[in-house]
C-alpha cells in the first residue's frame, strides 16, 4: 500500500510561498514587457521598413521554433562568453520577455490586421495623427479581439517559467525540487506544486479577463 | 579541457537528435490515438464523460509540462515500476499531447456550421452516421493545420525530458557545453538543430492554414 | 387539388402546440391539420413563429405543450429511433441549403438512402441520377456544391430530400437566400412537386407563388394562426387588420 505524507511537504509552506512569489513576479514583469515588445514588433511587421520587417520576422521565427529551455540556457550560459553576464532573475525575465514578445507579436499582428477599414478612414477624416490613430483607434479594439489568445499565451509563459528552476532561480518549481530532496517525498512535493500552478493558471486567467476590458480596451 | 572538432560535436548532437525525433513521434502518434478516443467519449451522451474529459484537458493545460514529467517519473517509481527516463517521458508526453489534441479537434468539430447537423438530422441519419460521413470529414480538413502546428509544440516539449535524465538533443547540448566550456557554441548549435526540425513544420502548417482560407 | 376520395385523415396533425425559447413564448397554441397531397403556405412577419412551427414538425425544435402527429404517429422527442422513423417520412429543405460541401451533388443525394435505408450503392447512384434529372440537374452529378449556383444548390437539396421518399416536405424560406434571377428555377421544381401530389408545407415570402400553388394559406401573427383560408380568401378578402396591414406592406 502506497503511503502518502503531505504534511511534511505542506510544513514547508514558507519556501512554497517564496517560490510562488518569485513566479508571480517573473510572470507579472514578463507579461507587461513582453506584451509591449510584442505590440511594438507587430507594428514593425506591418508598417516597418524592409530591413526591420525581416529582422523582426527572423526573431519571431527563431523564438517560436526553439524550446524555451534552450533560449534560457543560451541567455544564462551562452551570453557570458560575449561578455554579458546576467543574474539568474534577470536572465529569466529576459528569456520570458523575448519568448512572450515573439508570440505576442503574431497575436497582436492578427488583431491589427483585422481592423475594419472604415475605422482608419474615419480616424483620418478626423485629422488624428498616426500615433493617435494607432494608440486610440486601432490598438484597443485589436487587443480586445485577440485578448483570449494573448491571455492564453501569458499563461503558457507562466507555466513555462517552471523551467527557470533549472538555472537555480528560486521560483515555485525549484521550491518543489528543494522540498523533494529535503523530505524525500518527491511525488507529494510535485503534486502540491502542480496544484498551486493550476490554481495560479485559473486565477491568472480570471484576473486578466477582468483587467483587460476595464483598463486596456477602453481608451482614456 | 579536451579539444573537440566542430564535426564531432555536430555528429554527437545529431545522434541525440534521433532520440528527440523518436520521442516526438511516439508522443504524437500515441497522443493522437488517445486524443481521438477522448473526443469520441466526449460526444457520447454518457453522463459525466464530457466533464471528465474537460477536467483531464484542464489539468494538462493548467500545469507545467515539467511538473507533469516529474509526476509521471516519480509516480511510476512509486507504483514499483522500473522506469527509464525514455518510458516516463514517452508516457507523459503522450498524455500531454492527447489533452491538447483532443481540445484542438473539439474546436474543429464545433466549427462545423449548425446547418450541417440539421440537414443530416433531417435526413434521418443517426449520431454515428452524422459524425462519420458528414461532420468528421469536414472537421478533419479544418484540423490538419493546427495539428501539424502542435507537432512543433511536442518537439519543443521533448527538450524537457532532459531534466529527468533522457539523453536527447538538449541533454546532449548540456553535455557538450560542460565538456568544451563553450556554452555559446553548444546552445547555438542545439538551437539551430531544433529550428531545422521545427521551422519546416511551422511553415507547412501556415501554408495549410492559408490554403484552407483561400 | 384535394382528392375528395381520401378519408378525412390528416397527414400532419398539430393540436394546441406551445413553444417557448427560455422566457419568451414563440408559439402560443397552434392548431393545424394538413391533409395528404395538400399544399399549405405559411406567411407572416418575421418573428411570428413560422419557421419555429416548421422546425417543430420534424423535431429540430422541441415543444412544451400540445401534440403533433405525422400519419397517426405522435412525435416522441426522447425516442431516437422514433425520431429517425419520422424523419424518413418528413423531409426538410433549408434557407441556406446546407449541402454537404465535401460530397459531390450526386453523393449528397445518395448519402441518406445508403446509410438509413441500406440501399446498395449502385441502386442509390441510379436513383440519385434520376432525381437530379427530375430537378433539371442531370449532368451535374459529379459537381461539388461550391461549383454550383445558389439555385442549383437548392435544387440538389430538394433532390436530396426527395431521395428518402418522404410523404411530406417542409420548405423553410427556400428562396430567401437566392438572387432574384435564381428564384424561378427553384419555384418551378416546387410547383412540379405540388402537381405530382406531394404534401407540402412552405414558409415563404413569395406571395405570387403562394397564390398560384397552394390549396390553403395560413397567416401567422405573434405565435398564433391569425387567419387561414384559400389563397383567394387570404389575398383578396383579408378579414383582420393585421393581415390587411401585412399585405399592404408587401405591396409597397
Amino acid at each position: 500500500m502506497i503511503e502518502f505524507d503531505f504534511a511534511v511537504v505542506l510544513a514547508e509552506w514558507p519556501m512554497l510561498l517564496r517560490g510562488l512569489g518569485l513566479t508571480v513576479t517573473l510572470t507579472a514583469v514578463s507579461a507587461v514587457l513582453g506584451a509591449l515588445l510584442g505590440t511594438a514588433c507587430a507594428w514593425a511587421r506591418l508598417h516597418g521598413g524592409k530591413g526591420l520587417k525581416r529582422t523582426v520576422g527572423t526573431y519571431v521565427e527563431i523564438v517560436r521554433n526553439t524550446p524555451f529551455i534552450i533560449q534560457l540556457f543560451f541567455i544564462f550560459f551562452g551570453l557570458p562568453s560575449l561578455g554579458l553576464r546576467l543574474s539568474v532573475e534577470v536572465a529569466c525575465i529576459l528569456a520570458m520577455v523575448l519568448n512572450l514578445g515573439a508570440y505576442a507579436c503574431e497575436i497582436v499582428r492578427a488583431g491589427l490586421q483585422t481592423t475594419p477599414k472604415g475605422q482608419l478612414e474615419a480616424a483620418l477624416s478626423l485629422a488624428l495623427t498616426p500615433w493617435q490613430i494607432f494608440s486610440r483607434v486601432v490598438l484597443p479594439p485589436a487587443l480586445a479581439r485577440v485578448w483570449p489568445a494573448l491571455v492564453s499565451q501569458i499563461i503558457i509563459v507562466m507555466l513555462g517559467s517552471a523551467v527557470c528552476g533549472q538555472i537555480s532561480a528560486e521560483e515555485l518549481s525549484q521550491a518543489a525540487n528543494l522540498i523533494s530532496s529535503r523530505t524525500f517525498r518527491s511525488f507529494e512535493s510535485y503534486i502540491v506544486v502542480a496544484l498551486i500552478y493550476l490554481l495560479l493558471a485559473v486565477g491568472l486567467r480570471q484576473l486578466l479577463f477582468w483587467f483587460g476590458p476595464r483598463f486596456i480596451f477602453t481608451s482614456r | 579541457m579536451v579539444e573537440f572538432s566542430l564535426w564531432s560535436i555536430f555528429s554527437f548532437l545529431l545522434g541525440a537528435m534521433r532520440w528527440t525525433v523518436l520521442l516526438s513521434l511516439i508522443a504524437f502518434v500515441g497522443g493522437a490515438l488517445v486524443g481521438m478516443g477522448l473526443l469520441m467519449l466526449r460526444f457520447t451522451k454518457l453522463r459525466g464523460m464530457s466533464t471528465a474529459v474537460a477536467w483531464y484537458v484542464q489539468i494538462f493545460q493548467g500545469t507545467p509540462l515539467l511538473m507533469q514529467l516529474f509526476l509521471v517519473y516519480f509516480g511510476l517509481a512509486l507504483l514499483g515500476m522500473d522506469t527509464s527516463p525514455l518510458v516516463s517521458a514517452a508516457i507523459c508526453l503522450t498524455l500531454y499531447a492527447s489533452a491538447y489534441l483532443t481540445e484542438i479537434w473539439r474546436g474543429c468539430v464545433n466549427a462545423i456550421p449548425k446547418g450541417q447537423w440539421e440537414a443530416s438530422t433531417s435526413l434521418a441519419l443517426n449520431f454515428t452516421q452524422q459524425m462519420r460521413y458528414v461532420i468528421l470529414p469536414q472537421a478533419g480538413r479544418v484540423a490538419i493545420a493546427p495539428t501539424v502546428g502542435f507537432l512543433v509544440q511536442i518537439i519543443k516539449g521533448t527538450a524537457l525530458a532532459s531534466v529527468i535524465g533522457f539523453v536527447e538533443l538538449t541533454k546532449a547540448g548540456q553535455m557538450i557545453s560542460n565538456a568544451t566550456y563553450q556554452p555559446f557554441l553548444a546552445y547555438t548549435f542545439v538551437g539551430l538543430m531544433y529550428f531545422a526540425l521545427c521551422y519546416p513544420l511551422s511553415w507547412w502548417s501556415q501554408r495549410l492554414e492559408k490554403r484552407r482560407l483561400a | 387539388m384535394t382528392d375528395t376520395h381520401t378519408p378525412p385523415f390528416s397527414l400532419v396533425d398539430i393540436c394546441g402546440l406551445h413553444k417557448s425559447f427560455g422566457a419568451t413564448e414563440v408559439l402560443k397554441g397552434i392548431d393545424l391539420q394538413v391533409k395528404r397531397k395538400e399544399v399549405v403556405c405559411i406567411i407572416g412577419k418575421s418573428g411570428s413563429g413560422k419557421s419555429t412551427l416548421l422546425r417543430c414538425i420534424n423535431g429540430l425544435e422541441t415543444f412544451e405543450r400540445g401534440s403533433l402527429s405525422i400519419d397517426g404517429q405522435a412525435l416522441q422527442h426522447n425516442h431516437r429511433e422514433a425520431m429517425r422513423e419520422l424523419r424518413q417520412q418528413v423531409g426538410m429543405i433549408f434557407q441556406s441549403f446546407n449541402l454537404f460541401p465535401h460530397l459531390s451533388a450526386g453523393r449528397n443525394v445518395m448519402l441518406a438512402p445508403t446509410l438509413v435505408k441500406g440501399i446498395p450503392k449502385e441502386d442509390a447512384h441510379a436513383r440519385a441520377q434520376v432525381l437530379l434529372e427530375r430537378v433539371g440537374l442531370g449532368q451535374l452529378f459529379d459537381r461539388m456544391p461550391e461549383q454550383l449556383s445558389g439555385g442549383q444548390q437548392q435544387r440538389v437539396a430538394i433532390a436530396r430530400a426527395l431521395a428518402m421518399a418522404p410523404s411530406v416536405l417542409l420548405c423553410d424560406e427556400i428562396t430567401s437566400a437566392l438572387d432574384p434571377e435564381l428564384v424561378g428555377e427553384v419555384l418551378q421544381v416546387v410547383e412540379m412537386l405540388a402537381d405530382e401530389g406531394m404534401t407540402l408545407i412552405l414558409v415563404t415570402h413569395e406571395m405570387a407563388f403562394a397564390r398560384k400553388v397552394s390549396d390553403r394559406v395560413v397567416f401567422m401573427h405573434q405565435g398564433l394562426i391569425h387567419e387561414a383560408g384559400t389563397p383567394d380568401d387570404i389575398f383578396n378578402r383579408p378579414q383582420t387588420p393585421e393581415l390587411q396591414q401585412f399585405l399592404s406592406a408587401l405591396r409597397d
